[in-house]
Order: structure tokens, then C-alpha cells, then sequence
């Protein structure tokens, strides 16, 4: 009985759904006839989403693919969300215990942790051999080999996000402000923008939606560049100058009282609502902001102070090294890196697009977030990418920021603190 | 006749059979694979720099990491809430589940149906229970805010989540809220089988209702009070769940229990530091297993 048992363990677990001609994956929104034909190659696309829209926009990108590839190759989607960078960790826990998916959408400040492990499949051989390896700027193979820390490319770009501000020019006209062109304009328009407008002696409209909780490093970012500081050097007094800009704001209440908790929910949430007049995020909540306040919404590039710096919200795919196919999981990534797939994703999305091709296109001429996002690529930048860079920003960041918003830690404390985590 | 054995009944007692250990084997087996071996695995783990962020440093370290833990102020944070969240969460889940086991031991309308809803915290998943428990406390748009603004309690919304005064307190209530109907339904199973002999003789003394409380009720479901509060102590000791959806430990480390930092550790994938850290809190729950185990052999003994 316990060998019986045993073997259906066993069973269960390797039938996990790795790359095989013929599997039937039932997780899935995708049609799985085609892969009961023989000579079809099934690959598991593992991917997150912001919103519905775009998990519909992807199930229909990998519809699409797998109608017209015309090489046999059938994608089955995993969804799974991103969770404040959870998915990242679910993903490496997946591909280590053997039952990842052949592929991925990925973040660079994984790569380390993957690398180390010996999980991403080099890509090198398979970009010698791809017509479209022009199609992407030379640059950003290059930010791939840095951040693999070889001369070979394990991830494949995608697409870009590069932060900026969102405004409200309603709550803009009523405090009287211009759109900022200094950090020390954007400073101010922070503070007038808060205001009591019911007269009741409380605040109604705060200058700012400050996200304290994960994923609030790369705002925070933008702060510590504008004062002339940088990452690799968190301590001195330029960047300590901008965290104390940061605590100022929180301390003498230009943002809501929630900001050392809020996330993403949160800040959208209270921009689009009103609460907030300014925030900042990509053009991925760009399509639901026009939706929720049609012209009540602009943005304007992250302004320069002394220094001048935005997060450049990267998002590529991989393919792992257990992949049994990977020539048609690469033929995937093509897709989505510079075919159809590139075009409909950042269409659908507002992402900034690799492909040269699709960049010329009417669309991202036209679209002002697009041209905020643009206008930010020059001085965008991404987190060092260390193999601390992980847990600093999903627990040691918003944990020790929250510490100084609290009025625990000072600025110097808590700079320190956050440099001797990263750097350790 | 049933004094007299004969020699084939003897033979039965006597004869070596391998059955009952095939029989036990599959349940062996399991405990083996689930607990047994992540139990040493963690042991040895804890004894090792074993950080999967750099795979090539991991190395038997002694007890470096039981000496880091001891050293990280961290830790001893997180084991002083740790304490509070046990003692306050499981207190008030002991004081308020009796008093709904004794209101549902009356006889009312609808009972079965008020016991049936009661149970709901309980059967409600704890990752549920936390991302219910934070939008009710959200500090714009929660309806706890919106209810006491309109009672007049307060003048301005309180976020209770992302104030460090606040949040932990916020995060036991959700707790407290979750473990109520445990107790309620161990205490109401234990307060079923009293024999109503003892209060009618208690009645015909002329002893009052707090004595019959003090004198018969809680001596006789001493025992159930006792397991109950047992099994919860470990349970809230060791839950993640309620605390990372609500907090995720935040913020500035406000909520962060022992099991919560073992979580946050492990997630970062400093396993060996997280395994040390998760030994030190089995051996402190031992401290209170140990008399439930003892108490649950000696009657099955």
C-alpha cells in the first residue's frame, strides 16, 4: 500500500505541466485542442497583470500567437498576480522545486538571484540567429548583460515603464499652480496643492500621493536624485537632503496620513478620487486614469533639481533552462519582444515599446502620457541590482522609511541603515 | 470457559505478524516525509549560512546564526509582541468565546441558526479575514472610520493601519475576532455535559448565579478550558496569515511577530537565519506543548 501510495505521489508530482508535446493544461483560458495534434509543442507562459484588461489583452495576444505561428507551437498563460513583487518569489520557488514554467515575464531585479541559481537559459545562441535582433536598440541587450553580470543575454526586453507625474489640472487651476519645471517647483506645488477646500479646518486635497509601502523606493528614487544624491552613496548629504524632503512631507501632512502603508491600490485609488492632486506611476494605470477622470488628468516628466532621476519600470521575459524547447519559447519571446504581440501589448497597455518598428507608429507619436514617459527616458534608471536588492525593496525599504516617517529614525539613520542593507 | 485458553488462542496472541506495521506504514511514512524531514532539514539549515541568494557560500557555520538572532534587536522586538499578541489575542478570544458559549447554551429562538452563523470568523479563511480586516480599517475609505465619524466618536479618519500606535492593536482585534467561535464551540460542547442534576441541587441551596459560575460551571469544563487555551497559544503563536495580509509587518516592523520575521526571512531566502529563528520559537512553544502532550498521554495511557 505505501508503494502504491508512493508511486501516486510520485505521479502527481512529476505530472506537473513542464514543456511536452502533448500536454493538457486545465489552469489555463486557453483552447487546448490544438496540442492533443501530434507534433505540437506546448510551452507554459508564465505572466502577471495589472488589471483585467490586460490579462484579457494577453489571452488574446497568446490566442493570436498560437493561431498563427504556423510552427505548432501552443502557448498555455499562467497567470499569476505580481502581488508587490511576490510573483518573483513564487516564480524562483517554482523553478526550484521543478515545477516552473518554461517561460516568463520578468523583472531585471530577479536576474541575480536566477542566475546564481543557475535557472535562465542563455539567449545568446538564439539572438546570433534571429532576423529581428536589429529591430532593438543595442542599449538595451547591453543593460541585459549587466544586469546577468556576463557577456551573454539571459533576458529578452520587452517593454519599458519610466515613471512620471500624474496631475489633476482641475485641483492645479484651483491652487493656482503651473506644471513644475524645477524639484524645488514640484516642492512647492506639493505644498499649495494641499488644501482645505470645505473650509471645516481639515485637509480635503493633499499635494501628494506618497506610496510608502512596497514599491515605493522608485518615487522615493526621484527625491533623493532631485537633491543631487544617488543610490550608490545613500549616505551623504545630498541624499540624505532628499529623504529629509520626503520625511518633510509626510511630517507637515502635504500627503495622507496612510502614505506609510499605501501601495498601488492606494495611490491610485486616491488620486483618482481626489484626494490626492499629484502621484507618480507609469503608463500602465494611464488607460484607467483617462477612464475614471477623462480630461481631469495629465502628467508631466519628473522635473531636475540638482540632480535628476526617474525608475525606469522594466519589464522583459525569460526562459528557463529546464525548457525542453526552447527554440519555440524563444520564438515567443520574438513575438511579444518585436512582432504583433509588442504592438497590441503596448497599445493595450500605454507601455513604452522595445521595437523601433512600433515606436514609429501614430500611436505612441500621439499619446501625451506616452510622451511624458518619453520625455523621462533619458534620465531613467533603474534600483542597483545586487542580490539584496530583493528583500531591500519588498521589507527593509518600506519598514525603515516607515521608521522615519514615524519620527523613529532621522534621515541620516535611516539612510544609513538603508545603505548598509543594500551594500552588505 | 472464557477461563480456559487453549493452545490455538495462545498461539494467536504469541504469533509475529507483520500486518499491523504494513497497516501503519502509509501514515508512517507520510509523518516521515512531512514533518520528520523538514524538521532536521530546518535543524541543519539552522546550522549553516544557508541563503539561497548566494548558493555558493553556503557553509556549516556553527551557532552563527543562533548568535545573530540573539544579537538582532529585530528578534527580540518581534518576541516581545509576540507575547502580547499571544496573551491579548488569545485572552480576549477565552473571555469573549465563554460568554457566547453561555449565552448559547440558553434556549432562544432561532438558536441553531445563531450557532450555525456564529461559527463564520472561524471557518473563514485567516487570508480572507486580513484583506477584509484592512479595508475596514482603511484610513480613507474604511467603513470602521466612517461609522465612528458618524457617531461623532471622531473628528478625523484614523488610519489604523499605517499609524505605528495604532496598527498593532488594529491587527489583534482582527484576531481576536477569528478565534472567538473556537472557544465558543469547545467551551459549549464542554458546558453540554454538565448534568443539569447539579444546578437543580445548587438551585434547591440557594446559590446564586455567580456562584453556580465559579462552583460548578468552570470546574467542570476546567479540562476543556485548558486544552482550548493550549491549542490557541501555539495556533496565534504561529500565525502568519491574519498579520500578512493586513500589514505584511509594517509598518516600520509595528506588527511583526516572531512568525511574521520568520516569514519575511524566509521570503528573502536567508533560510538559514529564518530556520534558526524558527527552531528558538518551536523550542518557546514547546514550553507550553509539552504539558498538552503530557495531559493527552496520560489519559490515553
Amino acid at each position: 500500500m505505501a508503494v502504491v501510495m508512493l508511486i501516486s505521489l510520485t505521479a502527481c508530482s512529476t505530472g506537473d505541466s513542464k514543456t511536452s508535446s502533448n500536454t493538457q493544461e486545465t489552469t489555463t483560458n486557453q483552447s487546448n485542442e490544438d496540442t492533443k495534434d501530434s507534433g505540437n509543442t506546448t510551452i507554459n507562459f508564465r505572466y502577471w497583470a495589472d488589471n483585467t484588461d490586460y490579462s484579457i489583452l494577453m489571452q488574446s495576444i497568446i490566442k493570436k500567437f498560437n493561431e498563427e505561428n504556423g510552427k505548432g507551437i501552443t502557448v498555455v498563460g499562467e497567470e499569476t498576480p505580481w502581488d508587490g513583487g511576490a510573483y518573483s518569489e513564487n516564480l524562483f520557488n517554482a523553478a526550484m522545486g521543478g515545477g516552473g514554467p518554461d517561460c516568463a515575464t520578468w523583472k531585471l531585479t530577479s536576474t541575480p538571484l536566477f542566475m546564481n541559481n543557475n535557472l535562465l537559459a542563455n539567449l545568446s545562441p538564439y539572438l546570433k540567429e534571429w532576423d529581428g535582433y536589429s529591430d532593438i536598440d543595442e542599449n538595451m541587450y547591453n543593460v541585459m548583460k549587466e544586469a546577468s553580470g556576463t557577456d551573454d543575454v539571459y533576458v529578452m526586453p520587452w517593454n519599458v515603464q519610466v515613471l512620471y507625474v500624474y496631475y489633476r489640472p482641475s485641483i492645479f487651476e484651483a491652487a493656482g499652480v503651473e506644471v513644475p519645471t524645477t524639484y524645488e517647483e514640484f516642492l512647492e506645488a506639493v505644498k499649495k496643492c494641499t488644501m482645505d477646500t470645505d473650509g471645516d479646518g481639515k485637509t480635503d486635497v493633499y499635494g501628494f500621493g506618497m506610496r510608502g509601502g512596497k514599491g515605493g523606493q522608485e518615487p522615493w528614487g526621484s527625491f533623493i536624485h532631485g537633491e543631487g544624491g544617488n543610490f550608490e552613496d545613500l549616505t551623504s548629504a545630498d541624499s540624505v537632503k532628499g529623504m529629509q524632503d520626503f520625511i518633510d512631507l509626510y511630517k507637515n501632512g502635504y500627503v495622507p496620513p496612510t502614505a506609510t502603508s499605501d501601495g498601488y491600490n492606494e495611490i491610485i485609488a486616491n488620486f483618482q478620487s481626489g484626494l490626492t492632486a499629484m502621484t507618480i506611476h507609469h503608463t500602465g494605470s494611464s488607460a484607467n486614469m483617462v477612464e475614471a477622470l477623462g480630461d481631469d488628468v495629465s502628467a508631466f516628466p519628473f522635473p531636475a533639481g540638482k540632480g535628476q532621476w526617474t525608475s525606469m519600470g522594466d519589464t522583459e521575459t525569460v526562459i528557463f533552462e529546464s525548457c525542453e524547447n526552447k527554440e519555440a519559447a524563444f520564438e515567443w519571446l520574438t513575438y511579444l519582444a518585436t512582432g504583433e504581440g509588442q504592438k497590441m501589448w503596448c497599445e493595450g497597455t500605454g507601455n513604452v515599446p522595445v521595437s523601433k518598428t512600433v515606436q514609429a507608429g501614430d500611436y505612441f507619436q500621439n499619446d501625451p502620457f506616452m510622451k511624458a514617459s518619453i520625455a523621462g527616458q533619458s534620465y531613467a534608471g533603474i534600483l542597483p541590482i545586487l542580490d539584496t536588492t530583493t528583500e531591500w525593496v519588498s521589507s527593509i525599504w518600506p519598514n525603515t522609511v516607515g521608521m522615519a516617517l514615524a519620527g523613529n529614525l532621522t534621515a541620516e539613520e535611516c539612510m544609513e541603515k538603508l545603505q548598509n542593507e543594500l551594500y552588505k | 470457559m472464557g477461563a480456559v485458553q487453549t493452545k490455538g488462542d495462545l498461539e494467536m496472541v504469541k504469533k509475529k505478524t507483520i500486518w499491523p506495521y504494513l497497516l501503519v506504514a502509509p501514515a508512517l511514512l507520510i509523518i516521515l516525509c512531512v514533518v520528520f524531514v523538514p524538521v532536521v532539514n530546518a535543524i541543519l539549515m539552522s546550522f549553516q549560512s544557508y541563503d539561497l541568494r548566494r548558493p555558493n557560500d553556503i557553509q556549516f557555520i556553527g551557532l552563527q546564526n543562533y548568535i545573530n538572532v540573539f544579537q538582532d534587536s529585530l528578534f527580540w522586538k518581534a518576541l516581545a509582541r509576540t507575547i502580547l499578541w499571544v496573551v491579548f489575542g488569545v485572552g480576549f478570544q477565552f473571555l469573549f468565546g465563554f460568554i457566547m458559549a453561555l449565552l448559547l447554551n440558553k434556549k432562544f429562538f432561532a438558536r441553531g441558526a445563531i450557532r450555525a452563523v456564529s461559527l463564520i470568523p472561524w471557518v473563514t479563511p485567516g487570508v480572507l479575514i486580513g484583506l477584509m480586516w484592512r479595508w475596514i480599517y482603511d484610513g480613507n475609505n474604511g467603513v470602521l472610520n466612517d461609522i465612528l465619524l458618524r457617531l461623532h466618536l471622531i473628528d478625523t479618519k484614523i488610519p489604523f493601519l499605517a499609524q505605528i500606535n495604532t496598527a498593532f492593536p488594529s491587527v489583534i482585534v482582527a484576531i481576536i475576532w477569528q478565534g472567538i467561535p473556537f472557544f465558543a464551540l469547545m467551551i459549549l460542547a464542554g458546558l453540554q455535559g454538565i448534568p443539569a442534576e447539579l444546578y437543580e441541587a445548587a438551585d434547591i441551596d440557594g446559590a446564586c448565579a455567580s456562584q453556580k459560575l465559579f462552583s460548578i460551571t468552570i470546574p467542570s469544563i476546567k479540562n476543556t478550558i485548558y486544552i482550548t487555551a493550549l491549542l490557541r497559544i501555539i495556533w496565534v503563536a504561529n500565525s502568519v496569515d491574519v498579520i500578512f495580509n493586513m500589514t505584511e509587518g509594517g509598518p516600520a516592523y509595528s506588527t511583526q511577530t516572531l512568525s511574521v520575521y520568520i516569514f519575511n526571512k524566509g521570503n528573502a531566502l536567508d533560510l538559514g537565519y529564518a530556520s534558526s529563528m524558527a527552531i528558538i520559537m518551536a523550542l518557546l512553544l514547546s514550553i507550553v506543548a509539552i504539558p498538552y502532550l503530557v495531559s493527552t498521554f496520560k489519559k490515553e495511557v
